[in-house]
């Protein structure tokens, strides 16, 4: 058999450490998320809401709705930046993945503004209240499918060996990544975890503006989505290729622990969201369920990276040996500019949050 | 190419780029303009305390926040994903010479999203002390943007002996192009802006009109203007291989020429704008929104067409005399000309294997590789309309002719790059060549 077809790596030196370079990757992915749990899961449960019309979910839309569009506004701006350094790191897996199933991945774009837009739509129209809740549901399940099409191709970098049958059976980038069992697996694990976290947030919100309502919807989002993980996740831990099933099995290993570590972190909140649902349950028991939710989170955002390095370590690929020269000056003038964003965005924040004068402004 | 090959019939993928880029590239630069353009109108409505004009200045930055949050930040993404389609070669190049130079530009990004959705989400909450200061800081982080992304750009155009030696970003980034064409970016960014606000400044209530659409004009007016001159002053400042190249087409050296007339008509579409704004400027009460629109079509029209002719004047690089357009390597050439371009790379390996390596098998690979970077079969630049009247000899001694790395054997050298590979490789892809015409 052909070994893969795994292209040659661009000549030019990593203007930095690559643990450095997989640092950035893993905060900006997280920061990433944060923001996709809290727009594309928040358009979701919104939606959902908007449609259910009780005067109390009314109330819940009329009030948190008009945040959607900013945070999915951030959630494509924080995207930017992982994109960048997975192409950086991985551009061998990545761009060939991109490639060959080339037209879903440029439909991306088009899934997202259609999304977006519909957003928009669904925050800020005067329109009847049926026509007003499926614009929010149908731009919130076009939010989801930009998620398919990253997935789609995430999955398939990871597979250089499904790549030449890949080529050969769509010339012109038609297909999606189906061949690879994981694909459907991974990204309804993946939609679960935002409901659920779009949830937690939505529950920390309610507590902590004493929102009893929110407080309750947001858990029991948080407890079915969760719940459900035990498929999603049970299904795409067993369609694992080999090594990497391997490796999760086998509890010596970082991998391993780090998976057991967060499903008994997402299970332990699962089990303590059930009684701070009641009714007559006090605000504060939102926080561990929370606390231990984005914990699992996180490790699994770790878990994640983990399994692609030992995912394409099977093919010779270790990013961690890959050659560097240190690029100080740009260094420096990195940090600077983010020492100027984090003092702008301290003075301007403090500028939003401070009481309105109390004279109206001039309209 | 060293990755697979996006094979898009007929169009050719490069079409992609052009489509996305042209929305991008005038969304992008009239945020520019705009923000300069809000800012000052916003200091002249508080001097005057004119409170009307700053409650339709605010509506104009919420629509500023929904055009550069939805159109300007997808289509941004938008680009990423059509370059690392077309050419995934070059944009990893691109990636490794300029990440940090990205980074920065994202922070800068960051801050500009930030200053804008302050202002129109807490706008009841500031001070009109402090709405100005956010009207500047916008305008200021859009243009810094604009600043970093430039570097970049030019890059392509003019690369530099220095950034060749070194590897290190600045000196690619500031290179010959650098200077002229962040001027020429600014003030078009400012026509584009200034257009943009005469378009909503045309449907605005009478009482309003004239304060609108006065300085507006003006400002509209500043942009063409400067624009023409360091457009001017950017033209003198390309490699002399690329000036010759633009102005050999102009003479219609090529078939490029058609496209260069939609160009050259496009550069002076661009100057249209300063007329139609002096109807704004001298009877702003009958001045109408579709007269700024019109303006802004044709200015961007204009500037597509500078664009295109920036695009062609790198040509046949990608990046100016360090990597091909197919996304070979200027040092890579010599290894494949005598060791072979197929025995080195896995994806023309991999197609020929997946169509049972016959000698049209391995052609075709050739040809994806090297070649569908500019050409389609037959659509775009069709390459068996190109070559319909050879025959099969013809074909192999042209494509052995694209070998040739001296420019007095190779006429080709100035819109193509040299044929890649073995004299065994260039009679497959001659042969290839001439089976299109059985098609
Ligand atoms: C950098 C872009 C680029 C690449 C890559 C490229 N070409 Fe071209 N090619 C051009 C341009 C531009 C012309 C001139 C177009 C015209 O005259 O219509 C041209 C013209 C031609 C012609 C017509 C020549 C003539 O005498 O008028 C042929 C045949 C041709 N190319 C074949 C190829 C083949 C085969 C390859 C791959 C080895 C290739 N080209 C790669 C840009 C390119």
């Amino acid at each position: 058999m052909l070994l893969p077809p795994i292209p040659s790596p661009d000549p030019l030196l990593l203007p930095l450490p690559p643990v450095a370079l997989k640092a950035l990757l893993l905060v900006t992915f997280t920061l990433h998320l944060m923001a996709v749990n809290l727009g594309v899961g928040g358009s979701l449960i919104m939606a959902v809401h908007a449609w259910r019309g009780k005067p109390e979910d009314r109330d819940l839309v009329r009030r948190l709705a008009p945040l959607l569009p900013a945070a999915v506004t951030f959630a494509i701006t924080l995207g930017i930046a992982p994109l960048l350094f997975v192409q950086l790191t991985y551009g061998p897996f990545f761009y060939t993945a991109s490639v060959l199933t080339a037209v879903p991945w440029l439909a991306l774009i088009f899934l997202l503004m259609a999304g977006y837009g519909l957003l928009y739509r669904f925050v800020g129209s005067a329109a009847a209240p049926a026509i007003h809740a499926t614009s929010g549901i149908l731009g919130s399940l076009l939010l989801l499918s930009v998620g398919l099409m990253l997935v789609n191709v995430t999955t398939l970098s990871l597979r250089p060996d499904l790549w030449a049958a890949h080529a050969a059976a769509s010339p012109h980038g038609l297909r999606m990544n189906t061949a690879d069992p994981t694909l459907w697996p991974r990204y309804l694990h993946m939609v679960a975890g935002i409901a659920a976290v779009a949830g937690l947030l939505l529950a920390g919100w309610g507590a902590w503006r004493r929102h009893a309502y929110a407080r309750r919807v947001g858990l029991l989002w948080f407890i079915v989505a969760t719940a459900s993980q035990a498929a999603w996740g049970t299904w795409l831990l067993v369609r694992q290729p080999d090594p990497v099933f391997g490796l999760l099995m086998n509890t010596t290993t970082a991998p391993s622990l780090m998976m057991w570590i967060s499903i008994t972190c997402g299970g332990l909140a699962l089990f303590m969201a059930i009684p701070a649902s009641q009714a007559g349950a006090p605000a504060k028991a939102v926080w561990a369920p929370f606390g231990l939710g984005l914990a699992a989170v996180l490790g699994m955002i770790l878990l994640r990276d983990q399994a692609r390095d030992a995912s394409l370590a099977a093919f010779g690929f270790h990013p961690e040996a890959l050659p560097h020269k240190t690029d100080w000056l740009s260094l420096g003038v990195f940090g600077l500019t983010l020492v100027g964003l984090v003092v702008l965005l301290i003075v301007i924040l403090r500028w939003a949050t401070q009481p309105a004068p109390s004279a109206p402004a001039a309209e | 190419m060293n990755h697979p090959v996006w094979d898009l019939p007929l169009l050719g993928s490069g079409w992609i780029i052009g489509i996305i880029s042209i929305i991008h590239v005038s969304i992008a630069h009239l945020v520019v303009g705009a923000g300069i353009w809000l800012a000052i109108m916003e200091g002249r409505a508080q001097r005057a305390a004119d409170g009307d004009l700053q409650a339709w200045l605010r509506s104009r930055a919420k629509a500023l926040l929904w055009l550069s949050s939805i159109f300007g930040a997808a289509t941004g993404v938008g680009i990423w994903v059509a370059i690392g389609l077309v050419n995934p070669t070059a944009t990893q190049h691109l990636i490794r010479a300029f990440v940090m130079g990205w980074a920065i530009e994202w922070l800068i990004f960051a801050g500009e999203m930030a200053t804008l959705i302050v202002l129109v989400r807490a706008y009841d909450r500031l001070k009109p002390r402090q709405r100005l200061v956010l009207y500047w800081l916008y305008a200021f982080c859009a243009w810094l943007s604009l600043v970093v992304i430039n570097g970049i750009i030019t890059f392509m155009l003019s690369p530099g002996k220095g950034w060749t030696a070194s590897h290190a970003m600045w000196d690619g980034f500031f290179n010959a192009t650098y200077l002229p064409s962040l001027l020429l970016r600014t003030f078009v960014a400012l026509a584009l802006g200034g257009l943009w606000g005469l378009a909503a400044g045309g449907s605005s209530n009478p009482t309003l009109k004239s304060r609108i659409l006065k300085p507006t004009a003006l400002f509209t007016l500043a942009g063409v203007l400067l624009a023409a001159a360091s457009g001017w002053y950017y033209f003198q400042s390309f490699p002399p291989a690329a000036r010759e190249l633009v102005l050999g087409n102009l003479k219609g050296a090529t078939s490029l020429a058609q496209g260069f007339r939609w160009a050259l008509w496009g550069l002076g579409a661009f100057l249209v704008p300063g007329l139609l704004v002096l109807w704004a400027f001298f009877a702003p009460q009958t001045f109408r929104r579709p007269v700024a629109l019109l303006g802004l079509l044709l200015a961007c029209w204009g500037f597509g067409g500078f664009e295109w002719i920036r695009e062609v004047a790198r040509k046949p690089f990608v990046i100016r005399d360090v990597m091909y357009s197919n996304g070979i390597r200027v040092e890579q050439v010599a290894g494949y000309l005598k060791d072979g371009f197929l025995p080195q790379n896995a994806w023309a390996r991999t197609f020929a294997a997946s169509k049972g390596d016959t000698d049209l098998a391995k052609g075709e690979a050739l040809l994806r590789s090297q070649c569908l970077a500019c050409h389609t079969r037959d659509g775009y630049r069709s390459l068996k309309a190109l070559t319909a009247s050879n025959s099969e000899g013809d074909n192999v001694a042209f494509i052995q002719a694209l070998r040739e790395l001296d420019p007095a054997l190779n006429p080709y050298l100035d819109r193509m790059p040299p044929f890649a590979g073995t004299e065994q490789e260039a009679e497959l892809l001659g042969k290839y060549l001439g089976s299109l015409k059985a098609k």
